[in-house]
């Protein structure tokens, strides 16, 4: 501001900013009313519609349905699935990250164009890649088999071994580079001084890194967790009727049964569940600030 | 440096579990290039003999891939215009103004990108279906518009809070108008930024796949719908070579924005710079 009012120092400063203030408002007024009616206004569409009934009365019988019988053990594998994406994502990820962060940096640029490059290929292009390589005759099963692993060819395709595999590689980049930022920013001072005080490697890492890199790690964690929930290409493609998620059922309400307000009200159960992991977030992120005030005041 | 005192087989054993990790994200995409040039699309890996067989089947007579890619490069195109003009004005009131509720502004445009598309999708269907829109192809660009155009406006809101603004309140100071201004001093220097943000808008479109397959119809059909329908209804080897092609294409579209983002950033510290302020030539390439 100091910048502003000296190079123009003739033209008063509350005209100034009145000024400014219309060019935002003018200028924001795309952005606020394309995503007012092509985002907003469809999503309480939707939030409207599972509330009716067919001839337009209020209910909640499309909530009943959706969360019972085979629909609630959609759920349930759609909450397991993510978890378990989330899981691997976050360990892989962890493991990456950390090892990338110790890098030289040609080698660390490098290996970041690995995890950056994939994330911009189509997960449909990045599946199919794995259902070639997971089949009976794939490169993983005759690998094994060369190497007389007991057992092989394993069944990898169309169970949850293989949905759980082809989405963890999809949403991998994103914790790797989330976690590579939270790790990145830890002050390396921190681990030379709790060394210069005696402490072992474990200990170090124990008590001063993962404390630091804890709110990165759950958040990271809880991010791979939402991606997945509302995921369905993967599980669609590698998994059996078993594998069915959440967001299949909603297209096949639509596309086949032609069932709106069923599927509406599951998209509404899978954006109340997407709000929950993201309070957490928030939650998580504003105990982690709090906590590095504490540890540097 | 404490942590570098790190055990030798604690090195080795961390960097190949990382170059395992890193093959996991990397052998999808090997493996598709591969395949794309093995005479048995579906056999074994390696491929025992070769050949362009799937790729000149792209072309073939009754293929459905040139009009599904071209349905794609059509709506990929449209959705990055809406998205360059939503991104450019929204990331001027964002940074260059005194925008009220700016942060409502903020949630409203990371709206899109934390909520599940799937539920974006129904909703849009949910729109467009009353308005008889569904399979146009108008429609589908829209909708990939929601999910590109709060991309293209973070790319650019750091573009421009990237560009110092002395710069613009010195060519003011000079006397220079506000369209002289953008012109001549924002626009250059936001260039790689707005080439950055089409890209991935472009990207974010061609790639859509929830969208797509709620809004389009037998005549609409994108290339992710294709390649789906590919995997999941008729088995058509040549799925192979578009994902080969989609690969490529995203290398290709990725190299791009890293070629102008590095042309670009000397630019701004030449102007900054003291020597070329005062007229005297930089010594050295370091300033350019």
């Amino acid at each position: 501001m100091a910048a502003l009012t000296a190079t123009a120092p003739a033209r008063p400063r509350k005209c100034l900013a009145s000024r400014r203030t219309r060019v935002g408002l003018l200028y924001a007024l795309p952005v606020v009313v394309f995503l007012l009616v092509l985002f907003v206004y469809p999503i309480f569409s939707t939030l409207f519609l599972s509330l009716k009934n067919t001839d337009g009365s209020l209910t909640l019988h499309w909530y009943a349905e959706a969360l019972t019988g085979v629909n609630l053990s959609v759920l349930f594998t759609t909450v397991r699935i993510s978890a378990e994406t989330a899981l691997f994502s976050l360990v892989f990820g962890f493991v990456l990250a950390n090892a990338i962060s110790r890098l030289k940096p040609l080698w660390a640029g490098v290996a970041m164009l690995i995890v950056v490059v994939p994330h911009f290929i189509s997960a449909l292009v990045r599946t199919y890649g794995w259902i070639i390589l997971l089949g009976d005759k794939g490169l993983v099963n005759e690998t094994m088999a060369h190497l007389w692993v007991p057992g092989a060819p394993f069944q990898l395709l169309y169970n949850e071994i293989g949905v759980v595999i082809g989405t963890t590689s999809v949403m991998l980049p994103y914790t790797v580079l989330l976690l590579y930022g939270v790790m990145r920013g830890v002050d390396r001072r921190l681990l030379a001084a709790a060394a210069s005080m005696g402490a072992g490697r474990v200990t170090i890492f124990r008590r001063v890194y993962l404390p630091l890199v804890a709110p990165g790690l759950a958040s990271a964690g809880l991010l791979s967790f939402i991606l997945s929930l509302g995921y369905y290409i993967t599980p669609a493609l590698m998994g059996g009727p078993q594998q069915t998620m959440i967001a299949t059922l909603i297209n096949q309400q639509v596309m086949k049964q032609n069932q709106w307000n069923g599927a509406a009200a599951e998209g509404v159960v899978l954006l109340l569940m997407t709000f929950a992991g993201l309070l957490l977030v928030k939650l998580v992120t504003s105990l982690g600030a709090s906590a590095k005030k504490r540890s540097t005041s | 440096m404490m942590e570098l005192r790190s055990t030798l087989t604690g090195r080795i054993v961390l960097t190949a579990v990382a170059t395992v990790i890193l093959l996991f994200l990397a052998l999808p995409i090997v493996v598709i290039l591969v395949t794309s040039f093995s005479s048995n699309a579906f056999g074994s890996f390696p491929p025992d003999s070769w050949t362009l067989t799937w790729y000149k089947a792209l072309f073939a007579d009754g293929s459905k891939w040139p009009a599904a890619m071209s349905m794609s490069a059509l709506i990929a195109c449209l959705s990055t215009v809406f998205s360059l003009i939503i991104g450019v004005t929204a990331a001027t009131a964002l940074t260059r103004s005194e925008l009220p509720l700016r942060s409502a502004v903020y949630a409203l445009v990371l709206g899109p990108l934390l909520i599940p598309q799937i539920v974006t999708a129904l909703g849009l269907f949910l729109l467009f279906e009353p308005a008889s829109m569904l399979g146009s192809p108008l429609a589908i660009a829209l909708g990939h518009t929601v999910l590109a155009s709060p991309i293209a406006v973070l790319i650019l809101v750091a573009t421009l809070r990237g560009i110092d603004e002395r710069l613009e309140d010195a060519a003011a100071s000079m006397g220079a108008g506000r369209m002289t201004i953008a012109r001549r001093i924002t626009f250059p220097l936001a260039a790689p930024g707005m080439i950055a943000a089409a890209v991935f808008s472009f990207i974010t479109s061609f790639d859509e796949f929830y969208i797509s397959q709620f809004l389009s119809s037998i005549n609409t059909v994108t290339l992710p719908v294709q390649v789906y329908n590919s995997l999941t209804f008729d088995i058509d080897p040549s799925v192979t070579a578009v994902s080969a092609i989609l690969i490529a294409f995203a290398i290709l579209a990725l190299a791009l924005v890293a070629v102008v983002r590095w042309l670009g950033s000397g630019r701004q510290n030449a102007l900054l710079s003291v020597e070329t302020t005062a007229g005297i030539a930089p010594t050295g390439g370091e300033a350019a």
